[in-house]
């Protein structure tokens, strides 16, 4: 599935901010290098009102003030007009023209035969909703990915409508002007059960990139693990110097308390309990040090992979009904002095609806497995090869 | 690896509530769609076009399709964290000038520090300033003061790690690195590992043609220099990705995906770089008897005053060189020695080679240089040819005796301004004729409207030889390329043009392949003129210094066949590895 998100040049930034001001009713002024904007008091937007030059392409932010401002994909104004955009008209209506170009499915497009001619034949009308959801993806060790999806759904039957979803993006590029009409039909009741059935849609769209990063960071967990494991071993090894040192310590003060005179052997007696408390303690410690190793540091581990843990958050940004027709498609083939006429399940803006198999063998025609010959029926590319 | 099902996903929905609410607003005509674009253009990349490439001037860098490709990932697909890895001879130098190049346009390069191996610092230089209008200081200049007091620094690696500038180098936040011939930071217990590793910096690009050097870990060390982490520890990239044997590597297809993530490496074979053939004809001309007289006795004053003071060593290098290049030329400089310097010894020797020198009165390359271009004023196409020499002195004189037999001169050196030097090959371009320039030019423009070139004395250094080539036998040139070196029998010239040049087949070298040999004979501590000077001087007779000379071609030759193996040897290792973008 292919991101929904469009990248920003500056003449993109241009067009847009032009046409997002004059429709709401700012007039603006073109010269080469700026453009003067004026905002009449009466309208509804956080721009402030009044007359605005507007620097098109980069500069040091110091050139912005009130009544000047950077026009650049990066610039305070537009992000500031996005925002605005955005929020101005999150649901809607859009329209698939039946008349908009047929497309003929891919088993045909990559097969030698050709389409003389195509007719469709709409029967009656269906919605469709298409949520465009943000999906935000935080891992300690990754970089924050967002992605942006588009997802469509039809009303009535709720399957999932992936070629839909793409004519959607065709139609609402920065290059269209109008493919919006009218008010939204569905009610918060209809659309609920549907925005479920998007949300299952597109986890499952996204399970490939989630399955990437979840294995980097689960990866970037077990070196952590790795690397702590290792330190703690080393620490357990100076830990057991440090104890059989003390050790022989101990012994050689025992050794002088067995031979020495009386006020050394006090001495050593003194020392040895202050090194035997010490060895009771590093004793101690390596002991606890020995078996967190030994089951494998629980603690930390969860502490690791829980902090390595992936936050995905999904935020449904915009919500369109689309209306689109429904019927049947003529797909008049022609191959050599051969024609075949064949009759498919069709939609506007989703293409042929119906899995079509090869007439000899059974299999699914698909865009590896084409459409071959139609000389006896339609016949794939897999059973011509293995005669 | 373990652990995968260790490591928890959490899903959060929003609420959308505010969605489901604005379902009963009446939106105007169009809204609903500019809030759609909106959306998705808040959620797009900030303009992921290389903006400064309409900036570039055509003629001064043509750029091809995977330079500017790579230089495109590096920025913006690899978040500005790259190995540039490219096989030799496809441009890596200039793959980095664009990314330099459009840093610039966006702002992004306060500070810029640019290490290289000490022998191409220079080269470097002149190519940003040349081909993309680059102005970076070398730490080579004059007023190159220290690393805090310039905000575009070339330096040689080995400078930035010494002792009196690492500090500062050091203190310094940069916003770019760009570390050249990248595999010799491979060894993390070295202080130029040490050295990368604590500098601290926003983008990073390193560059090599040849990521490992002896075992794969290299390529473990150099990649966690750019992206720590990237491979996990070493130990873990030992198991899972090296065979027990370090020769060949296993789960390719998992390493390939982490590497398509910082490296990128192109094959010369997918890309369309294709050079017109070049032919090289070398003559050696028997000196005069005054001419040879005039050689010995220079190069005994040179080895007697040597062997007394070696700090005098620039200077006997220059007169050891000019003596070959012209009479005239040596003049100026032993007659500056002579009244510069009141306590001079060996004024003696200094006023009979001045005596020497006047006696001559035929100057044999000269003459010899006649019949070249008399051959290109018939055969070539408005008898262009281009004659490099060193030496101002040299040039002036040449420049006289041809416009002397009625040929079209044009004079390039140092001394001009740039917008003077741009109209000088302009002319040189309409009017034909001969261009006699210095090695200013080889910082200089692109000629590849002139395809015979003549060395008529050769610099000690090969990337200058190769850089005066690379001016004519370029990308955009047409017809194959002639060039013609000039030497005297039993001189210097002819040692290092014949033991040398030759051995290593310099003049069929591209940068990039002299680059390698030249880095791995000074990763071995040598300067190449210093070499040459050495063996001259400390050599007893004419058979020492011929043994001498071969020696040091076995030297080269030796550098050249392992880079040659090495470069070998990582393409066996890349090979079947698709490191292109993907396409999903």
């Amino acid at each position: 599935m292919t991101d929904a998100s469009i990248s920003v040049t500056q003449s993109v930034v241009e067009q847009f901010t032009e046409r997002y001001l004059r429709s709401i009713g700012c007039s603006i002024e073109r010269s080469d290098d700026h453009w003067l904007v004026s905002v009449p008091d009466d309208i509804d937007t956080e721009i402030t009102h009044g007359r605005h030059t507007l620097i098109r392409g980069e500069g040091t932010p110091d050139d912005d003030d009130d009544r000047t401002k950077r026009l650049h994909p990066e610039s305070a104004f537009f992000q500031q007009l996005l925002r605005e955009a955005g929020e101005r008209s999150p649901s809607g209506k859009l329209s698939i023209e039946s008349e908009s170009d047929i497309e003929s499915p891919e088993w045909i497009q990559n097969s030698s035969v050709e389409v003389q001619s195509a007719q469709f034949t709409p029967y009656y009308d269906r919605t469709a909703i298409v949520v465009l959801f943000r999906v935000g993806i935080e891992t300690v060790s990754e970089y924050q990915q967002q992605l942006l999806r588009a997802v469509a759904v039809d009303t009535r039957s709720e399957e999932s409508l992936p070629k839909l979803a793409e004519t959607f993006l065709g139609t609402t590029t920065v290059e269209s002007e109008s493919a919006t009409s009218g008010a939204v039909q569905l009610t918060k009741t209809d659309v609920r059960p549907l925005l479920e059935t998007a949300r299952e849609l597109l986890l499952e769209s996204v399970q490939g990139q989630l399955d990437d990063i979840h294995r980097e960071a689960s990866r970037a967990a077990d070196s952590e693990v790795e690397e702590y494991r290792q330190m703690q071993q080393q620490r357990i090894q100076e830990l057991q110097e440090e104890h059989s040192n003390l050790s022989s310590k101990i012994n050689d003060l025992s050794e002088k308390i067995n031979t020495g005179d009386e006020d050394s052997r006090v001495q050593a007696l003194r020392e040895r309990k202050e090194l035997k408390s010490e060895y009771e303690e590093l004793d101690e410690t390596l002991n606890e040090l020995q078996e967190r190793r030994d089951s494998g540091f629980p603690n930390r581990q969860r502490e690791i992979r829980e902090r390595h843990s992936l936050d995905v958050q999904v935020t449904p940004l915009t919500l369109t009904e689309v209306e689109y027709e429904r019927g049947e498609i003529d797909f008049e083939l022609i191959d050599g002095s051969i024609h075949q006429t064949v009759t498919l399940g069709y939609g506007s803006g989703i293409g042929v609806a119906d899995t079509v198999r090869c007439s000899s063998c059974e299999r699914e025609l698909t865009e590896r497995n084409p459409l071959q010959t139609i000389s006896d029926g339609l016949e794939c590319q897999s059973c011509t090869k293995e005669r | 690896m373990s652990g995968y099902d260790l490591v928890d996903i959490e899903v959060t929905h929003e609420s959308a509530d505010d969605l489901l609410d604005s379902l009963s607003e009446d939106g105007t005509d169009g809204s609903h769609l500019q809030s759609i674009q909106a959306v998705r253009l808040q959620a797009g990349q900030p303009d992921s076009e290389l903006r400064s490439l309409k900036e570039l001037d055509e003629n001064a860098v043509k750029l091809l399709e995977h330079q500017v490709d790579a230089a495109y990932r590096a920025l913006f697909e690899m978040d500005g964290k790259a190995l540039l890895a490219d096989e030799v001879g496809l441009g890596k130098t200039i793959e980095v000038g664009m990314i330099l190049k459009e840093m610039h346009f966006r702002e992004t390069d306060e500070s810029v520090l640019i290490l290289t191996p000490a022998q191409l610092a220079k080269q470097w230089q002149a190519e940003l300033r040349e081909k993309f209008g680059l102005d970076f200081v070398c730490n080579y200049d004059d007023e190159f003061e220290d690393f805090d007091a310039h905000n575009y620094i070339i330096a040689s690696i080995d400078t930035a790690k010494s002792e009196r500038h690492r500090q500062t180098v050091l203190d310094r936040d940069w916003d770019v690195l760009v570390l050249d011939e990248a595999h010799y930071v491979k060894n993390e217990e070295t202080d130029r590992y040490d050295l990368i590793d604590r500098l601290s910096y926003n983008y990073a690009f390193f560059l090599t043609a040849t990521p490992i050097q002896n075992e794969l870990t290299d390529l473990y060390n150099v990649v966690s220099l750019l992206r720590p982490g990237l491979f996990g520890t070493r130990d873990v990239f030992h198991h899972y990705f090296v065979n027990s044997n370090q020769e060949t590597l296993v789960n390719r297809d998992e390493l390939q995906d982490r590497l398509n993530k910082v490296m990128i490496r192109n094959r010369r074979e997918d890309t369309d770089i294709d050079f017109t053939d070049r032919t090289i004809d070398t003559r050696t001309f028997d000196p005069t008897p005054k001419e040879r007289e005039l050689y010995q006795a220079v190069s005994d004053y040179v080895k007697g005053a040597y062997s007394q003071d070696q700090g005098q060593k620039l200077v006997l290098m220059l007169l050891q060189k000019e003596v070959v290049s012209s009479p005239v030329a040596l003049k100026k400089t032993i007659e500056k020695r002579l009244y510069d310097q009141s306590e001079l010894t060996h004024a003696d020797e200094l006023e009979s080679i001045l005596d020497l020198i006047d006696e001559i009165d035929t100057v044999t390359k000269q003459e010899r240089l006649l019949d070249i271009v008399e051959e290109a004023r018939d055969n070539v196409e408005m008898g262009r040819v281009i004659v490099f020499t060193q030496f101002r002195a040299t040039q002036q004189q040449i420049l006289d005796r041809l416009a002397s037999e009625g040929y079209t001169v044009h004079a390039f050196h140092g001394g001009h301004s740039s917008s003077e030097k741009e109209q000088i090959v302009e002319d040189f371009e309409e009017e034909g004729g001969i261009l006699v320039s210095t090695d200013a030019m080889s910082e200089g423009r692109n000629l590849q409207f002139c395809n015979i070139l003549v060395n008529l004395d050769l610099p000690w250094n090969p990337m200058r030889v190769e850089q005066r080539i690379g001016r004519v036998h370029r990308i955009g040139q047409k017809r194959d390329v002639f060039i013609f070196n000039m030497a005297l029998k039993d001189t210097v010239e002819e040692y290092v043009l014949e033991r040398l040049y030759h051995k290593i087949d310099l003049f069929q070298q591209s940068v990039g392949e002299l680059s390698s040999i030249l880095s791995r004979l000074e990763e071995s501590g040598t300067s190449f003129e210093d070499e040459i000077f050495e063996r001259l001087v400390a050599a007893d007779s004419e058979v020492d210094l011929e043994n001498d000379f071969d020696a040091m071609a076995v030297d080269l030759q030796e550098q050249r066949e392992l880079a040659d193996k090495l470069e070998e040897f990582n393409s066996g290792v890349f090979e079947g590895f698709d490191l292109g973008e993907s396409d999903d």
